[in-house]
């Protein structure tokens, strides 16, 4: 439970960067039910430092990826990290490679064949670290698009 | 045309299979299919399947041409959005080319929408090849967004040598 308080902290200040604050709508309870429950929604892992390198707030849970199983018709299960985050002060120390090595090993344990995300065309910094990594940008290399159907429209798809 | 979509079966994963295959060579990338119907019989009819799919199928007497009744399928699984709560992903939609303009595409979609809204999901994702304009056509027909053009959104992946080296330097627990 209390990681999914840290985790709604978190997620609030990375779609904050990501400058779509207003997106946010889940909430803490949603967190902690669909993440935390019988059949989870989706799995995390935290970033934590001792207490004498805490923040200025007292956190001591400074990062976090949260990452869900999923399925490629061609190549069998996958894993996509939904989020990776490490807190401002945190940056430049291999936090975020950790984490996302982690993620990796993880999937690798599960199975699985790949590890997916999605990025912003503008966020340099992340694009940068994960091209760095070894990962590969598939909507630019291959011409993969990413489709969203939602509110009404979603709506009036599902109509029988 | 007299079709029905129903719920696929454990038995249904070679016809599926099938048309995976028939899929990617459509999407000029066949060398890419390294799972056969052994491993969709194994993912997704176990005790807590990996993905969930439909079939469309016809009655005998509108059988395809090779003598196929399954002629269509959706494959999809569940997601999570930590902004927005349950999603549902459509992994593949696919019509063989001679049942297409029958609105079978439109009902396997619909009915994947209609079952993740059952379960509160409120967002259905897939992605779509830029090249591919009757599948692009088709979706921002339904009112799905291009993210990719709209917002920015660009999908990475590791895999093959570059997943396990990312895995090798996991910290040790």
């Amino acid at each position: 439970m209390m990681a999914a308080d840290a985790i709604f902290v978190y997620v609030q200040e990375l779609a904050e960067y990501e400058k779509l604050a207003e997106h946010v709508k889940v909430t803490q309870k949603d967190l902690e039910q669909d993440g935390f429950s019988k059949n989870p929604f989706f799995h995390g892992i935290i970033a934590e430092v001792p207490e004498q390198h805490k923040t200025k707030e007292g956190h001591t849970k400074i990062g976090y990826a949260l990452y869900f199983y999923s399925y490629s018709s061609w190549s069998g299960r996958a894993i996509y990290m939904e989020d990776l985050y490490v807190m401002p002060e945190f940056r430049g120390k291999g936090v975020g490679k950790a984490l996302m090595s982690k993620v990796a090993q993880l999937a690798l344990a599960a199975g699985c064949h790949q590890l997916n995300f999605t990025v912003l065309d503008w966020n340099k910094p992340s694009m940068d670290f994960y091209l760095s990594q070894g990962s590969f940008d598939i909507t630019a290399s291959m011409g993969y698009h990413c489709m969203r159907c939602e509110g009404e429209a979603l709506e009036h798809l599902a109509q029988p | 045309m007299n079709f029905k979509i129903r719920r696929a079966a454990k038995e249904d994963c070679k016809d599926i299979s099938r048309m995976i295959m028939d899929l990617a060579i459509y999407e000029k990338m066949p060398d890419q299919v390294k799972i056969s119907h052994e491993e969709l019989e194994r993912d997704g009819f176990c005790q807590n399947p990996l993905f969930e799919c439909l079939v469309a199928e016809v009655p005998e007497e509108h059988k395809s041409n090779e003598g196929f009744t399954v002629i269509g399928y959706a494959l999809y699984f569940y997601t999570y959005s930590t902004w927005k709560g349950r999603a549902v992903y459509l992994e593949d939609l696919y019509v063989m080319p001679e049942f297409r303009g029958n609105g079978i595409g439109t009902a396997l979609l619909s009915k994947v929408a209609e079952i993740g809204k059952k379960k509160q999901c409120v967002r259905l994702q897939l992605s779509v090849l830029n090249w591919n304009t009757p599948s692009r056509d088709f979706y921002a027909a339904k009112g799905a967004q291009d993210l990719t053009v709209t917002e920015g959104w660009h999908a990475i992946r590791f895999d093959g040598q570059n997943l396990d080296n990312l895995a090798n330097e996991a910290p040790k627990d």
